[in-house]
């Protein structure tokens, strides 16, 4: 049985909180749909990293588990995203996350 | 909390490098104009994060994430970056005024609340870290977890995965009709 | 017997809802012919249950039928019963009788009206409701047919609805009743609360005076309200909008002689307040002069007949209120039958000139129709009081019982009826030679016809060639210093409080017969054979022209104020609150729907800023919180 060496868990989970607001900030901020689904993975990584931090804090495997469902669901999620990203170009459609409003009330 | 040992320098030089690489890269990912270089500069991130979770004794899913995330889900984001080509008319960021500023506030005001609740409140219960044996963390671990306990996780995470694939090949089959005028959006 | 009694209850009711159920289906006349058999069915069923009352000796003649129980409040029961005694049958008889003639009578009169198959179903509906009234066993059921009467009149003045004269009569005619019966519903209450029952018994019971001068005045009021008597008199002759025959049998014959029955039937609380039954006598008593005064200018046939009907009922009141009870009901029966025949004949007159109810353009009849001019003038006679006519042995008994109530006060109102006897003389005869004497005028020349020989002819002429009949021998039954069986007859039901004397009698006959001669002499001289001119003094002119300026009282004093009052919370309240809310609601809901819309930007990232903030906010509070 081993202690955990370096850091402690709370520096692990600075990184991810930083991480998530990164991501955060990029969803919110750039107008290229690629550059949004990228700001995406960087959020989801975030919070992929705080659960793998609490699995090893707390000894228990279900972080692990969750953390590569979480991974799965990304994924998925990436091939949708794309999908629609192709077809939009396809269509000739702009590439501009802000062009495509209308949704609007 | 600095507990100098030989092993304990060695971790804390390889965290401290593998931290900033992540957080550089992710600053990268959303600093960009091109989407190439994002995405490089996500795949840059995703191997750190796989760094720092070795440190966390968790070889599967680290090994998992450089596999799945950065040699499958990369590479389909390179691909469709390339497909689609130089096209990158967006500007870098517009629209409302008030959208950058509440976007800084709200993306600070997540950063300091995470912060803040990690250094004041938690401190106590994330002081002491639990001791792990050997297996914690080994694919044989996992693959147990999966099978036992989690099997329900596994099972919809599979069907999750089988509607993805659907709806990507429904997404990318190519239409019989030549491509329409573009629609007006405004 | 009971079994006639509710066979006179029923079949007009039943007939009613043949009618309306019938429709269209039924030819106009069928219906007419259903409601008039249905009457006649009534009057045998009233026949036979006054056999079987004549067969029982008196202490015995009262016999309550429940066809079950009705309602049931607490410690309060009421049944659905019908009474069958002296008063009612005799009530029924009048009723279900002059009903009856009317009714026929109306097939005639009706025919070619558009929509006949309504009234006919009214009149049945009418002379159900009058003679559930008179056969009601307990108060309750007094009221619910007091009430349909009311509804009764008001669909039947409002008859011709195309006509905003009708519609307005019947309004006022039905507002004037809901008066009445609201005074009727209070003076239930307190007989509810002291005395737990709404039997006809418990009259008799001990109440303190305040009590029973309360009930009894209550009483009064409905009473006033449907008899159309001083104050609340003024519907009547706004209720001659409606058709002749529903004039004849609503508002002569029957349903305005309700109130007299009431009084009659309630008798016992009368008793124990015996101011409010002075004011009865009273209110009669000037109604009978106020009306007589009127009438000496109307111009409107009908309106005559309706004032005269107004002033006869003032002697009926009068009977009533000293006390002789059994003399105001008789004399509630030959004014049926004069009057129902006055008002019949005079609907052949205006058959005959076009509908023209204008006396003025009327003269010199008597030619041209003959059997109607000697019916009208039978009916006249028996009005006035002459001997041998009906009317002479009903209405000096009621002076004599006047004279013999005592006091100052009896002998006001013997003054009274007898100046009204002199007044009676000298409108009906007016009338009389207006219309009958003299040559006729230009209006009658170009316009008269003369009845038609057939069923319409027959259904017209036979109803008042019966009433003509009975108006001279109907008052053959009694004559007070003689024989009386009228009086026996209704003596177990209500026991005359005062026996005139002989010489009361024959004085008050005497004096009658006199002022009543009179007032013909006098009437014959300015009118018939134009010796006198009529004394023209404007300002009596005036107010008898304006009927006393109660109607103009009335507007100033009820209606001007609410009308002020109602658009002073329209204007207040109404509008800017209740109208105008709604409509600022949905002014203000769309605006504010437009000012969430302004969130609906359209972009993606507006969305997710607002995801971001909340998630950030929640945090914040989950923090707090734990």
């Amino acid at each position: 049985m081993t202690a955990l060496l370096g850091p402690e868990i709370s520096w692990y989970l600075a990184v991810s909180g930083f991480l998530f607001a990164t991501g955060a900030l990029g969803v919110l901020l750039r107008r290229n749909p690629l550059i949004v689904l990228l700001s995406l993975e960087i959020m989801l990584n975030g919070g992929n990293l705080a659960l793998i931090g609490f699995s090893r804090n707390l000894g228990d495997g279900g972080g692990q588990i969750f953390a590569l469902a979480v991974m799965a669901v990304a994924a998925s999620e990436v091939v949708v995203g794309l999908g629609l990203v192709v077809a939009l170009n396809r269509k000739r459609v702009t590439l501009d996350v802000d062009r495509l409003n209308t949704l609007r009330g | 909390m600095l507990i100098a040992s030989a092993g304990n320098v060695l971790v804390w030089i390889v965290w401290i490098v593998a931290a900033f690489a992540c957080l550089g890269s992710g600053i990268a990912v959303v600093s960009f104009s091109n989407p190439f270089y994002s995405a490089l500069a996500l795949i840059g991130n995703l191997g750190s994060l796989a760094v720092l979770y070795l440190l966390l004794n968790a070889e599967f899913v680290a090994a998992a994430q450089v596999l799945v995330y950065a040699g499958a889900v990369m590479v389909m984001f390179l691909f469709v970056i390339a497909y689609i080509g130089p096209r990158t008319e967006s500007p870098w960021m517009g629209g409302p005024s008030w959208q950058a500023a509440g976007a800084v506030l709200a993306a600070g005001a997540l950063l300091v609340e995470i912060v803040v609740v990690i250094g004041l409140k938690a401190s106590g219960h994330l002081a002491h870290s639990e001791h792990v044996d050997q297996t914690f963390g080994t694919p044989a671990y996992i693959g147990r977890l999966f099978l036992t306990d989690h099997l329900l996780a596994f099972e919809i995470t599979s069907i999750v995965l089988l509607v993805a694939a659907i709806g990507g090949v429904i997404l990318g089959a190519h239409s019989r009709r030549s491509p329409e005028e573009v629609p007006s959006l405004r | 017997m009971v079994y006639g009694a509710w066979i006179c209850l029923l079949s007009p009711l039943v007939a009613a809802c043949a009618i309306t159920l019938g429709g269209t289906r039924q030819s106009r006349r069928a219906a007419g012919y259903l409601a008039t058999a249905s009457c006649f069915v009534a009057f045998a069923g009233a026949v036979a249950a006054f056999i079987g009352l004549l067969g029982r000796q008196g202490g015995d003649r009262q016999i309550i039928s429940t066809a079950w129980t009705w309602i049931t409040g607490g410690s309060y029961q009421s049944g659905l019963q019908i009474l069958i005694d002296p008063l009612s049958v005799f009530m029924m008889l009048v009723v279900s009788g002059v009903g009856a003639l009317i009714v026929w009578y109306s097939i005639g009169y009706m025919d070619g009206d558009d929509e006949e198959r309504r009234y006919f179903a009214y009149m049945a509906l009418f002379v159900f409701s009058m003679l559930l009234l008179v056969q009601a066993g307990n108060l309750l059921l007094l009221l619910a047919g007091w009430g349909m009467v009311g509804l009764s009149s008001y669909l039947l003045i409002g008859y011709w609805h195309e006509r905003p004269s009708a519609v307005a009569a019947a309004k006022k005619a039905f507002v004037m009743n809901a008066i009445g019966d609201a005074t009727m519903a209070l003076a239930f209450f307190l007989l509810i609360q002291k005395g737990n029952s709404l039997e006809f018994g418990i009259l008799g019971g001990q109440f303190s005076s305040t009590v029973a001068n309360l009930v009894a005045l209550g009483l009064l009021g409905g009473a006033v309200a449907k008899s159309a008597q001083i104050p609340l008199h003024t519907w009547l002759p706004d209720a001659m909008e409606g058709p002749t025959p529903v004039s004849a049998l609503i508002h002569a014959a029957t349903m305005v002689t309700a109130g007299v029955y009431l009084i009659v039937r309630t008798h016992a609380i009368f008793e124990q307040a015996p101011k409010i039954a002075d004011l009865a006598a009273g209110l009669g008593a000037l109604t009978l002069l106020v009306a007589g005064l009127i009438a000496l200018v109307q111009v409107d046939i009908k309106r005559v007949i309706a004032y005269s009907t107004m002033s006869q009922i003032g002697y009926m009141f009068v009977g009533a209120g000293v006390g002789s009870y059994p003399n105001a009901m008789f004399h509630l029966m030959t004014h049926a039958f004069f009057k129902a025949l006055l008002f019949m004949a005079a609907g052949i007159v205006i058959h005959a000139l076009v509908n023209e109810q204008d006396i003025r353009k009327m003269g010199g009849l008597r030619q041209l129709a003959p059997k109607t001019y000697w019916a009208f003038l039978i009916g006249s006679l028996a009005l006035v009081g002459i001997f041998p006519f009906a009317g002479f042995f009903s209405k000096d008994s009621i002076l004599a019982a006047a004279m013999a109530h005592g006091g100052w006060y009896g002998y006001l109102l013997w003054a009274a009826g007898l100046i009204g006897t002199l007044l009676t003389g000298l409108y009906t005869f007016r009338l009389f030679f207006i219309v009958w004497w003299g040559e006729p005028s230009a209006f009658v020349r170009e316009h008269f016809h003369p009845l038609r020989r057939d069923v319409v002819g027959i259904s017209l002429a036979i109803p008042v060639g019966v009433l003509a009949v009975l108006s001279v021998v109907g008052g053959w039954i009694q004559f007070s210093p003689w024989w009386h069986p009228v009086e026996t007859w209704l003596q177990t039901v209500a026991e005359p409080l005062v026996s005139p004397e002989s010489w009361q009698e024959w004085l008050s006959i005497a004096l009658s017969l006199l002022l009543g001669l009179s007032g013909i002499a006098v009437a014959w001289s300015i009118y018939g054979a134009k010796r006198l001119a009529v004394p023209r003094i404007a300002w009596a002119q005036r107010t008898l022209e304006h009927k006393f300026w109660f109607d103009e009282a009335y507007d100033a004093v009820f209606y001007e104020p609410a009308v002020f009052f109602a658009n002073l919370l329209r204007r207040g309240i109404e509008e800017p609150i209740i109208s105008d809310s709604g409509r600022d609601l949905g002014d203000d809901t769309r605006d504010l729907g437009g000012l969430v819309a302004r969130a609906q930007t359209g972009l993606v990232r507006t969305y997710v800023l607002a995801i971001a903030s909340s998630v950030a906010v929640l945090a914040v509070v989950f923090v707090i919180v734990k």
